[in-house]
């Protein structure tokens, strides 16, 4: 098992944290920070949605996952974007 | 829509954000009217946002020999020093259909409430998206917001004084944060009433009280006991646990 960490400070916007454990796929992943996230329950399902997938990381379907349950949680994230976590999770498994 | 004003008081950090989560119930079951309250924190005490990490963001050992209390806020954004003698903090809540729905907006409309009261102390201060107040392009105050079960809670600070290396001795400080280009020095970001005027707190305290009156029904008023002992509840299971303060 593999960890990584990476943190990004969003121009114009807020941090975003994530700490990923990994084999060849993701085992665990916890995003932290100081943005906005309403319902704030939309975390856990953003986590979800990104641990178990195979890696290397397909960007664009892991985009995706992530806007998807921003969509269907009718979620705002303030502060940051879909891209940013995406971002933010590549550099952590670098 | 009428709100029930309280007038400034000191709690501890966790009778203080239980004190919010306590109004929240009582103004969903109907029990109290929507409220506005303003407070202090004794002790001084670290609030971190709700998706913080508390160990990436606070330096542990250092606010425990200070007696600085560390909490988890039920809202997101930054980690925040309250201390003692240097800020007045407010809450306010009510049914969040009397509120806009656009999340940016809310925070520009209750934030004017804050401008008034600071120009009406002659200070020249602007809401600044997403969540804070700028006067002379440093910050003077920062907001958060969550929205549950139908009711909205903004709280926020209004910095009175401000002593940076002691706050910033509490707080990790990442350097990612640091290094963004608009922040050129962490000591340049932030100003406070005591360096633009020589007045005592209570008259921060007095024009934000008219501030947040500006617009509004007011009734003054007090807390409940059901309200206190809610609080004192929620203090002691949730606020000042583990499982809620190192959730990350």
């Amino acid at each position: 098992m593999q960890t990584g960490s990476a943190a990004r400070k969003v121009p114009g916007g807020k941090l975003l944290r994530i700490d990923v454990t990994y084999t060849d796929k993701i085992q665990t992943v916890k995003l932290t920070g100081d943005f906005f996230l309403h319902p704030e329950e939309t975390l856990e399902e953003i986590t979800f949605a990104l641990t178990g997938l195979t890696l290397p990381l397909d960007e664009a379907a892991a985009l995706q996952k992530v806007k998807t349950v921003l969509i269907n949680q009718e979620a705002q994230l303030i502060g940051a974007t879909a891209e940013d976590i995406i971002l933010t999770l590549q550099e952590a498994l670098s | 829509m009428k709100f029930r004003m309280i007038p400034f008081r000191y709690f501890d950090a966790f009778m203080n954000m239980a004190l919010d989560e306590a109004i929240m119930e009582a103004v969903r079951n109907g029990e109290s009217l929507p409220t506005i309250r303003f407070y202090g924190w004794a002790p001084s005490a670290v609030s971190i946002g709700f998706f913080q990490g508390i160990r990436n963001e606070v330096n542990l050992d250092v606010t425990r020999q200070a007696g600085v209390d560390v909490i988890r806020r039920q809202t997101g954004g930054g980690a925040v020093y309250h201390d003692q003698f240097g800020e007045v903090t407010y809450s306010i809540i009510g049914p969040v259909e009397k509120f806009s729905v656009n999340i940016i907006k809310s925070y520009e409309d209750i934030c004017e409430s804050i401008v008034i009261a600071l120009h009406q102390l002659g200070l020249n201060a602007h809401f600044e998206p997403v969540n804070d107040i700028l006067l002379n392009e440093q910050k003077i105050s920062g907001n958060a917001q969550t929205r549950r079960q139908g009711i909205l809670l903004q709280h926020g600070t209004i910095l009175y004084s401000v002593e940076v290396e002691k706050m910033f001795s509490y707080l990790n400080v990442s350097e990612q944060k640091i290094s963004d280009k608009l922040i050129k020095s962490v000591k340049k970001r932030v100003t406070s009433i005591s360096d633009q005027l020589d007045i005592p707190m209570e008259e921060l305290q007095l024009a934000l009280e008219k501030g947040f009156s500006v617009g509004r029904e007011i009734e003054m008023g007090d807390y409940t006991e059901k309200e206190l002992t809610r609080a004192a509840q929620l203090a002691e299971e949730k606020y000042k646990s583990e499982a809620w303060n190192f959730r990350l």
